[in-house]
């Protein structure tokens, strides 16, 4: 095969087995990889009823057939499992270097299943794979880990490894590769502590096989010599001041989710957005492998009580941990953030945890008997102990560690748990932004943006502006997105670039350049409608596992907060989002039932019956 | 009249002294257009553009103590 590999690592740590499989040419063809990959062998292999934490679960770890190739940003990998957080499918995203050695290695994809009596480790290096013992490593942080690892094996070795986060079962704990690069999403790493796995190591020197090189070549510079036209003159945003220059967009939309989603704009957003972190604490922008752009923060604070180094913090960072709970010292932010990526956390549902607490709190549900200590809006010392004491699950932190959802329902009020399917929303407020409220409620893993971003057209201009305040018009773009994320995530590909530069430049975004490139790599024929379609299997592929996990039409759902208490400031003053509106039409267009389900036809169209 | 505007990233670099807020006395009855070309923004330069936090295009007309919002489109956060 060219693009992919043809096969597939399976990994059993009940017994200690491991074994090399063919990828099917057919599946390949059908699923792409990566994200597609990952519901193929969920859905065929793991009980949707079944306990996270148990044996059965398992992790699926899928590179993409342009994962290490030269195509921009052709860095990205997919870990999907159940998630012991919100009970659904989760199939979290990262970049970095670890994906494209793990291709590299020659694998497509490592199925990790049972689990491990003692601590382990799983070291690929080429053809050759073992685990090994990991017993020294367990409690040790991701950094630690890292170094430890590389000096065991190959200097050169690329890692993705679990912290004490993840070895405590932290509900939202991460994977992290190249020891600051987070797989972050819904629990990923608490399912890999529950096997006792402590990381995987990888070692991989063979190019991809391209299916026609000169061809290939060809498709990758066009693009290449695209992006190099239009950010001649300034260099991208995202190169110049990191994600964090996205608080702009939200901000002055009034969508900036600030303490806990009470309103949409944040009086403090100047000390901490992305250009006073390029003034503050930049050291260097730092890429993903393969990638132009260049997005990364490699950064320093060079004194005081938060001193430190490390990478980060991204726009969804500077939202969780900033806005959200009130916080305008971008020092404290930062600092959590470096302990959320030392310990193994997702920032994201860390920093919406600790705003969920501060609302229960300044509202007396919650007492300082309960938390230990003060938690009021703003204060950035108690994010960087909260922080340490979840991953640990010290004191308070062994509640917080649960997530907001079960947080807030234990104290009576599991309304002010700001979540779709119980995972955290990204740094969006749906009542400003009515597409992005039906991407959260439609999203297969519950709140996340990754899964067909609305923001880019909503907010941020590409490829071409749309209103962020109408909701007619949200359903069919909002499907559209959401199969056009299945495809680069299937294919190995960043969003960043993909949307300005692979797709056709309207609301449609047909995926043009996404398909020359897999086709160039792999030899398929695929037309960009087949590749359309190729999202669309995916996406029902997903929510079929859903369903089979007991979710329904109720859980497509938003707090009252978004569709009930109209935004109190700002440009969205006194809207809610339209979801139920919005919904129907969703599920129609879609050729789903009233209730949600798939209907047989478009199953059948889509190859799922 | 006068709007007050705030430009960000590289659309900074066409604000006069380089701040990124700042006023701008504009005639009455002028456009988001007639605020690019007063700033020199070249018409190949993008940028979204939001007048009181709603989107805006270049045929939009202002009103005197408007806020004028202008950034780059952005590939992500």
């Amino acid at each position: 095969m060219h693009g992919w590999c043809g096969k597939i690592l399976r990994v059993d740590l009940s017994r200690g087995r491991i074994t090399r499989e063919p990828l099917d040419p057919q599946v390949a063809r059908s699923y792409i990889g990566g994200r597609g990959l990952g519901i193929y062998y969920l859905r065929r292999e793991v009980d949707p009823a079944g306990d996270a934490f148990g044996p059965q679960n398992k992790i699926i770890m899928a590179t993409g057939p342009l994962t290490g190739t030269a195509a921009p940003t052709g860095a990205r990998y997919v870990v999907t499992t159940k998630s012991p957080l919100t009970g659904a499918i989760t199939c979290s995203n990262s970049g970095g270097n670890f994906p494209a050695e793990l291709k590299k290695s020659g694998h497509d994809a490592v199925i990790i299943e049972g689990g491990s009596a003692r601590p382990v480790y799983l070291w690929i290096d080429g053809d050759h794979a073992e685990l090994r013992p990991a017993d020294h490593l367990w409690g040790r942080t991701t950094h630690q880990t890292d170094d430890a690892l590389r000096s065991e094996t190959h200097e050169k070795a690329k890692t993705a490894v679990i912290g004490p986060a993840g070895e405590n079962r932290v509900l939202f704990a991460a994977i992290m590769n190249d020891r600051d690069r987070a797989a972050g999403r819904a629990g990923v790493g608490a399912v890999m502590g529950a096997k006792n796995l402590k990381a995987v190591v990888v070692r991989g020197q063979r190019e991809v096989a391209l299916a026609d090189p000169a061809a290939f070549k060809a498709v990758n510079t066009k693009y290449r010599e695209a992006f190099k036209a239009k950010t001649q003159d300034a260099p991208p945003a995202l190169r110049t001041h990191g994600t964090a220059i996205t608080v702009v967009g939200t901000q002055s939309h009034g969508v900036f989710p600030t303490r806990n989603f009470q309103q949409g704009t944040f009086e403090g957003w100047e000390s901490i957005y992305g250009e006073t972190l390029t003034q503050k604490y930049l050291v260097r922008p730092k890429p993903c492998f393969s990638c132009p752009i260049a997005c990364g923060r490699v950064t320093r604070i060079p004194d005081g009580p938060y001193q430190g180094e490390g990478e980060g913090p991204e726009y969804e960072t500077v939202y969780a941990l900033g806005s959200d709970c009130g916080v305008d010292d971008l020092a404290a932010l930062t600092k959590a953030n470096y302990e959320c990526n030392e310990l193994g956390l997702d920032t994201i549902s860390m920093g919406a945890a600790i705003a969920c607490a501060m609302e229960l709190y300044e509202k007396g549900f919650l007492k300082e008997s309960d938390t230990g200590m003060p938690l009021r809006w703003g204060d950035g010392d108690a994010l960087v102990r909260l922080t340490r004491m979840t991953a640990r699950r010290e004191g308070f932190g062994g509640l917080l560690a649960e997530g907001s959802l079960r947080l807030a329902t234990r104290c009576g009020h599991p309304e002010l748990a700001m979540v779709a399917k119980g995972l955290d929303f990204a740094g969006y407020d749906p009542r400003g932004e009515q597409g992005m409220g039906l991407a959260y409620a439609t999203s297969p893993i519950g709140g996340s943006h990754m899964r067909g971003d609305p923001a880019y057209f909503e907010l941020l201009g590409v490829p071409v502006p749309a209103d962020p305040h109408t909701w007619e018009d949200k359903p069919p773009l909002v499907a559209k997105w959401q199969d056009l994320f299945c495809v680069i995530d299937a294919a190995g590909l960043c969003v960043f670039f993909s949307v300005r530069y692979l797709v056709e430049q309207d609301l449609m975004v047909k995926p043009v350049g996404i398909t020359e490139l897999l086709n160039a790599a792999t030899g398929a024929g695929y037309s960009p409608e087949e590749v359309e379609k190729t999202g669309e299997r995916i996406f029902n592929a997903e929510r079929l596992y859903l369903q089979a996990a007991g979710f329904t039409r109720g859980d497509d759902s938003l707090p009252p907060r978004i569709t009930r208490e109209p935004m109190p400031v700002g440009p969205a003053r006194g809207m809610v989002c339209k979801l139920e509106e919005m919904l129907g039409p969703y599920y129609a267009l879609r050729g789903w039932t009233p209730e949600g389900r798939p209907s047989e036809a478009k199953l059948r169209q889509l190859g799922l019956l | 009249m006068k709007v007050s505007v705030h430009a960000f990233a590289n659309l900074r670099d066409y604000a006069p002294a380089g701040g990124g807020k700042f006023e701008l006395a504009l005639a009455d009855g002028a456009t988001v257009a007639d605020l690019l070309t007063a700033l020199r923004i070249p018409a190949a330069v993008e940028a979204v553009m939001l007048v009181n936090g709603r989107r805006a295009d270049t045929a939009t007309r202002l009103s005197s103590d408007d806020e004028v919002t202008l950034f780059p489109p952005m590939e992500g956060g």
